[in-house]
């Protein structure tokens, strides 16, 4: 909403005295004042959010002399290893995030025909859950899978496999199914409000199917929504560190994991080499945030 | 709703709560667990391993810097972040739409980059140190938190007529601030109390940060599991579970504040 355009149309003679520079003054005085309120919060996101970033963007372009080169660049793409660390990370991310949506989409439109307040009891507690990752989660999946887990013995007691590994690639994707599904209903819960009674009405009036309804209005009306959701899904597997090193500690060839080692191994630490793989690896998150931006701005002109 | 499609209902999403609690289960149980090897379930429940983490100095000692670093970063992102969402949604639409952008920036980021950044920047190469201290995570953890305030306190003040409700206040001789304090901060209560226990909880979960830039120096309860897992899994096992107790406890009084208010 736009403050000063709604101002003019209060034209009670005492309030602002019918004088339209004295209440211009007084609105620009009002907006300095909101300023100084929202300066801490400015100053903390500059020295603790954009700072960090050029920091290590800046990083990337120069060696350790402080000289500008683009050698980092030029090691980590023409590194084998640290390309397929890329790989698999985004492997991992994209498969993760695909399953996130297609379990957590019919679990989130299932969450919404419930009463309100147990959706709200729900999305609380998950959301907060949502924070449950790292090593209490890593931990958790390790007394369940681990190599005398309960589901362990279980599952070998039913036959079902004869040994499981959660030390390995095969646990991280495990783990990463877990956290995304979690993710995935608190981000695509909201944007099912888009699909409201009365659509669905229309649509059971003209006899389409559940399974035509969603294929031909649900899931085309909730694309933007699905593809912001995989973007951050994406994003978030891309990113996870602490759950993948609580995990496999620094065994599996993860991006995230790399950089960890760059930056505080013992043996392989190269802060240059760190900085610019941290700077790859956002510019490979931000580019389809752009993208999709752009594109969902064009779609609304 | 036929009764059968509403018994799947209850099925689905009974199965997405027990997915949710299921790990937590396994962790405490395994906390009272006295033998459990080759069982499914523990042959006996002890209190054992509780008695001895509450014994240990370190876990004492990682609980308390975890409150404190937990309780601070709430503290101050709440009394940054509030006055700054209600300044751009009232006054400022321009600066409203770049913070809007700016909470969000930490959902594509990854925490990892930022540490790094921030292991760059703040160990006195520009003459500050702040590593090695609870202040670069209690700083650090603004950003990461502000969205929790921004995104549900946003949602709230959109069904708030605020410029008709400033200008009402006017007309009785109310001063901005008195308006902000007195109308639009308690019908943004609920996003703001919402916001807290997030922002708590994400505190109390934080890893990457805690290592790479404090560490050792001063341990958290995310430090802690790192440094015990090397030993019993029962003993961490309890630390986790009383990580899952004071988040568990919080939410809880959270839900039971917002079932009351809309009672």
């Amino acid at each position: 909403m736009d403050g000063t355009s709604r101002t003019p149309t209060l034209t009670l003679p005492q309030a602002g005295g019918g004088n339209g520079k004295v209440r211009l003054g007084v609105q620009s005085n009002k907006k300095t004042i909101a300023f100084l309120f929202a300066m801490p919060l400015l100053g903390i996101m500059a020295l603790f959010e954009i700072a960090p970033l050029l920091q290590i963007a800046w990083n990337s372009l120069h060696d350790a002399d402080g000289q500008m080169t683009w050698t980092n660049y030029a090691e980590i793409l023409g590194s084998r290893f640290q390309r397929k660390s890329f790989e698999t990370s985004i492997i991992i991310s994209v498969g993760s995030a695909l399953f996130g949506i297609a379990v957590g989409l019919p679990i989130a439109n299932t969450l919404r025909t419930m009463p309100v307040r147990l959706q709200q009891t729900v999305l609380t507690y998950a959301n907060i859950g949502s924070n449950f990752t790292g090593f209490p989660l890593a931990f958790a999946f390790i007394i369940m899978f681990g190599m005398s887990g309960s589901f362990t013995l279980l599952l070998v007691k039913a036959g079902i496999v004869d040994t499981l590994n959660i030390y390995s690639t095969g646990g991280l994707v495990l783990v990463y199914a877990y956290l995304q599904v979690q993710l995935g209903v608190l981000l695509l819960f909201p944007a099912l409000g888009a699909i409201t009674a009365d659509i669905e009405e229309m649509a059971t009036m003209v006899g389409a199917s559940r399974l035509k309804f969603w294929w031909r209005i649900g899931l085309p009306i909730l694309a933007p929504s699905l593809i912001g959701s995989f973007i951050l899904l994406f994003a978030n597997a891309m990113g996870t560190y602490a759950t993948a090193y609580a995990l496999v500690g620094l065994n599996a060839n993860l991006v995230t994991l790399r950089i960890g080692e760059l930056a505080a191994g013992d043996v392989y630490s190269d802060p240059q080499l760190a900085d610019t793989l941290a700077t790859l690896l956002i510019l490979v998150l931000v580019v389809p945030v752009i993208v999709e931006q752009t594109l969902l701005r064009r779609r609304r002109k | 709703m036929s009764r059968r499609g509403h018994r799947a209902q209850i099925v689905v999403v009974g199965l997405f709560v027990v997915l949710q609690v299921l790990p937590v289960l396994a962790v405490a149980l395994n906390a009272f667990a006295g033998e459990w090897a080759g069982t499914v379930l523990p042959e006996e429940l002890t209190w054992r391993w509780a008695a001895q983490i509450f014994a240990d100095p370190r876990f004492i000692e990682a609980l308390r810097n975890s409150l404190l670093i937990s309780f601070g970063a709430m503290t101050v992102s709440a009394l940054v972040t509030i006055p700054a969402v209600l300044a751009g949604h009232c006054y400022l639409p321009s600066l409203d739409r770049w913070l809007g952008a700016l909470v969000i920036l930490p959902y594509a980021v990854p925490g990892i980059a930022l540490a790094l950044g921030l292991m760059r920047i703040y160990s006195g190469q520009y003459g500050v140190q702040l590593n090695g201290t609870p202040w670069v995570l209690i700083f650090g953890y603004v950003p990461l938190g502000a969205s929790f305030y921004y995104l549900p306190i946003k949602n709230n003040l959109r069904a708030v007529p605020v410029q008709e409700i400033i200008e009402a206040g006017h007309l009785v001789g109310a001063g901005d601030l008195a308006i902000m304090r007195r109308v639009i901060l308690p019908a943004v209560m609920r996003g703001v109390v919402v916001g807290l226990v997030m922002n708590f909880a994400l505190a109390i979960s934080e890893f990457v940060y805690a290592n790479l830039l404090v560490g050792g120096f001063y341990p958290t309860l995310q430090i802690f599991m790192n440094v015990l897992r090397q030993g019993s899994g029962h003993l961490t096992s309890v630390v986790v579970t009383v990580y899952f107790v004071v988040v568990w406890i919080l939410s809880t009084a959270v839900v039971a504040v917002m079932a009351k208010r809309e009672a």
